[in-house]
Formats: C-alpha cells, structure tokens, sequence
C-alpha cells in the first residue's frame, strides 16, 4: 500500500499508508490526521480538505482536476497556492508512493 | 460533561418556552417570533418565507414561541460557523425524537460530538462515498423507471405517494440490505414517526422500527452481508466491537435521517418544475450540466434545519450567547442569503460552486448527501425523459404540513400521455 507523508502546519509529519484507488482525504480521516477535516465527504461540495501539493511531487500529481474543485479551492479559508489541491481529488497510485502533502494553516475561519 | 456512547444516559435539557423564559442576556430589540416550520404565512409558501427573513428579520434574532426559544441564525457565514465550531456549539439534544428513559440510547452519530464522532463515520462513509454511491446508480434508474411504469400511461400522479415516497425507501432498503417487500411498511412507519405531530404515535412508531431492527440487527450478526447494517454490526474500531446499544443507535438513525429528507426534496423540485416549464426545459436541453443543475435544485429547496446547544458563552455577530442556549440555523433561509449567493431567489444553473447548507456543515454534515444528490439527478434523468411535459392537476391546493422537514404534502401532477416515451 502506498505511503503518504502529511505535514501539519506546526511541522509535524505523519506518514501513512494508503490503498490504490483511495484518495488522500480519506487516508487523512481513517488515520485521524489533524488538520484535514474533509466535511462533505469528497464531493466537490466545500474546501476543508485543502493541502498543499510538495513542491517535488507536483508534476506528477497534476493541477485541480475540474473546473468545480478550482471553484471550490477560491473558498478555501488559508491562502491558496499554486501547488494548492483539495486532497479528497488527488486518488492514489501507484505511482503516488511517497507522496508528501503540506496542511494549510486552517480548513475554515 | 463528555458523553460515553456505549452507555447513554438522556441529557439534561433546559428547555425554555415563551416570553418568560427570555434570559436576561437576550437584547430586548432581537426578541421576534417568525412561527418557522408551523406558522400559517410559513406554511402557505415555505421557501419563499425563508428568502424573505433576510427583508423581514435582523440577521440573528432570539425567537420566541410555542415549540421553543432559540437563537436563529440565517446568513450563510454564521451558519458556517456555528456548525463548523462543534467545540462551541454542541449536538446534544440534536433530535426531538421520544424515547423511553429507561432504555435510552443516542442516535448515532448525530447525537456524538468529536472526538468520538469520527470513529463511526468511519464504519459508513466508505459506503457513501461519491465514488461508492455510484454502485448504486444502475439499481437506481431501474427503480426509479419501474415507478414510472406503474403510472406513465394513466397520464396523471400523485407524485409525492407514487415516486417521491417510494424510491428514497427501495434506495435505503437496498443499502441497508433490508427486504424490498418491506417498503410498504416502512413508509407506513416514517410518516407515522416524521408526519404525525403526536407524540404518542411517534413513540408507537419508533417502537415498532425498533422491534423490527432489533430482529434485522440479530440477523446480520450471523449472516454478515456488504451492506451497511452488517458493516455496522461488525465494525470494530481500534479492534472493539460496538455495543448493543450503538448498533443500534446507528441503525434507528439512518432510518430516521434517509427516508424523509429526499422524500421532501423531490416534492419541492417536482412542483417547482410542473410550474416553471422553461426551466424544466434548460434540463433537459442541457443534460451535460446536470450536476450543477442538481446543486442548484438543492440549494433553492434545501428541506432541513440545523439546532445546536450553545456548549460556552461566546459570541456571534456581535451578539452575546451564553452556555444552554440554543440555536438554530435555518439551513434554506442561509441559501437564499444575497451576500452569498447574488440574486438569491433566481435559480441560476450557471452559479459558480459554492458551499451550500442543504447537507449542512461541519462534522456533522449530512453523510448520506453523495447518495442524496445521486438520487435527485437520476430521478431528474429518468423522469424528464420519459415525462418531459407535466403540470400541477388544475384545482389543486398545494398544502405544506407543519414540521423540520419542509416540503408539500400532495403533488398531483397531470400530462398527456402522447407526449411520454
């Protein structure tokens, strides 16, 4: 199972594993990983599982994926980034082993 | 006091009623009654009433009344904030539903604050996932057409008894993994226990769905299955199996939460649609925009309301609110707020996305809300293409019964069914 590694804002990291075919929120969630909140579940419906992309992994985890997760992203309650994903759109592969992501500051004011 | 969800005890709640029971906190110059969910100007046009409140009322008012006084919070950013600060504002006492003292227990996981919230979501949301619900999709047009069969050549329904009712109850059957041919039973049960108004009756009916789960729950314990019933029942977070009591808890509170919410969304956005047939045109003429169209649907018919016990003082657009009061964000009235959504009253297929408050916010935001949405935009699809011309029947009076889930009683619809496929 492919590892991610979470970076909170104070700087603490956990890594995790996480299934092919999950996506990174939910790696977050079922290992209670604070900082990522993830309230509608995943559905392009809010902006709290925001995070930052590591500057080395942004290549090939790609820019938002649709027109509605960008949409969402302009709502998000810390800066936003050009590496700025919301994770529960990033789904790992793979080729995400080792994947490091960076948490925001907050998920809401 | 933290709460342990293995063993449930009735919070102590400090209800208060009518004006002499306004803490002395509360500025007298926010003090209204608007009679929500049970006042006639309410009830002869719901939605429209909820958009008004930001003409009528202040931004946040204490109001008074007959089922209960509370702070109501209706623009979009309190309401963000009250149920996103779950530390602040608690959800204890969350649902009105009777139960007996003496065998109490929590609805799960509505009734659970952080942190021991997580761990039960955890057991569904994997289920109810955007990309789990999806399983669902092809069982859910078959269901939804075989509705259609049952009245398409008569040229006329009652659609809240004929479709709305019925397709939310297969849905949950399925997911549940509960017998289909136990859907005429369970919708006699949920408008006993959602519709009644009579205490007596819903704690008869709860009583009976009780009963019945009680026998579902024992079944799944020896004959586990994939479905969300058995996965509650044999769920063991950090290695520990819940006991009797959340099993069940979970289980009632699905029953109570799946049932009627979709139910009620459908009747809004079908007679809105019997009415307003250029919009009913831009769905169909646009099929490739229907999840924003379904967003929108939402946004404008949202059904529900959101209470929270206030769990410190603290303070909220400049008003004081102290430890037990409640507070109640009035979750359609916060979608037609202009300051978030322009031109709030216009439904507009074309917004861009936005966080809208029908599944409300926070850890408790409604989990079956991917499943919600599947089901309104497949029965949209089905629907419009078998039935793309419908109208309310002539002569009829549309009714809303009073209630926290909003939406008509009755909508009979009528169309020629040379026009049907």
């Amino acid at each position: 199972m492919p590892s991610v590694t979470f970076v909170e804002f104070s700087g603490a990291k956990h890594v995790v594993d996480v299934p092919v075919a999950e996506n990174v929120m939910r790696g977050a969630l079922y290992n209670d990983i604070p900082g990522i909140v993830g309230e509608c579940g995943g559905g392009l419906a809010c902006a709290t599982c925001h995070c930052y992309v590591d500057e080395a992994w942004t290549d090939r985890v790609g820019p938002p994926s649709s027109p509605e997760e960008r949409d969402m992203l302009e709502s998000a309650a810390a800066e936003v980034k050009p590496t700025s994903r919301l994770s529960c759109q990033i789904e790992m592969s793979g080729g995400l082993e080792g994947l490091i992501v960076h948490l925001p500051e907050k998920q809401y004011d | 006091m933290r709460m342990d969800p293995a063993n449930p005890v009735p919070p102590v709640v400090h209800h208060r009623v009518g004006m002499d029971q306004v803490p002395p906190h509360v500025p007298k110059e926010l003090i209204r009654s608007a009679m929500i969910a049970y006042g006639s100007e309410f009830l002869a046009a719901p939605h429209d009433y909820m958009a008004g409140l930001h003409e009528t009322m202040p931004p946040l008012w204490y109001d008074v009344g007959a089922m209960g006084n509370a702070w109501q919070a209706i623009k979009h950013e309190d309401a963000l904030h009250v149920l996103r600060h779950a530390e602040l504002f608690n959800n204890e006492d969350a649902t009105p539903f009777p139960r007996d003292p003496d065998d109490y227990f929590y609805f799960i996981p509505i009734e659970i604050d952080p942190p021991d919230h997580r761990k039960y979501r955890n057991i569904v949301d994997p289920v109810l996932s955007p990309k789990a619900v999806l399983e669902l999709e092809g069982r859910i047009r078959q269901l939804a057409n075989e509705l259609i069969d049952g009245f398409i050549a008569k040229g006329e329904c009652e659609f809240a008894e004929d479709f709305g009712r019925p397709l939310p109850v297969y849905v949950f059957l399925e997911l549940m993994g509960l017998p289909l041919d136990m859907c005429p039973t369970f919708v006699s049960w949920a408008i006993e226990l959602l519709h009644s108004n009579d205490r007596a009756i819903m704690g008869e009916s709860l009583r009976k769905i009780s009963e019945y789960l009680k026998v579902a729950i024992a079944d799944k314990q020896a004959h586990p299955d994939d479905k969300v019933i058995s996965r509650i029942v044999h769920a063991a977070p950090n290695g520990e199996p819940l006991s009797e009591k959340e099993i069940f808890g979970f289980a009632v509170f699905l029953f109570i939460a799946g049932l009627d919410t979709v139910f009620a969304t459908l009747n809004n956005i079908w007679l809105y649609l019997a009415e307003n047939p250029d919009k009913r045109q831009e769905l169909i003429d646009d099929p490739e925009n229907i999840t924003a169209q379904t967003e929108e649907l939402l946004r404008v018919f949202s059904v529900t309301f959101s209470g929270r016990t206030v769990s410190q003082d603290t303070e909220l657009r400049g008003v004081q609110l102290k430890k037990g009061d409640k507070i109640t964000c009035i979750l359609p009235a916060c979608n037609f707020d202009p300051e978030a959504f322009p031109n709030p009253r216009e439904v507009n297929f074309h917004r861009p996305r936005k966080t809208i408050l029908a599944f409300t916010v926070g850890v408790h935001s409604c989990m079956g809300a991917h499943l919600a949405r599947l089901e309104v935009k497949i029965a949209l699809q089905e629907w419009l293409k078998r039935i793309p011309e419908f109208r309310v029947k002539p002569g009829t009076k549309i009714e809303y019964r009073p209630g926290g889930v909003v939406g008509p009683e009755q909508v009979p619809l009528e169309w020629d069914p040379a026009t049907t496929a």
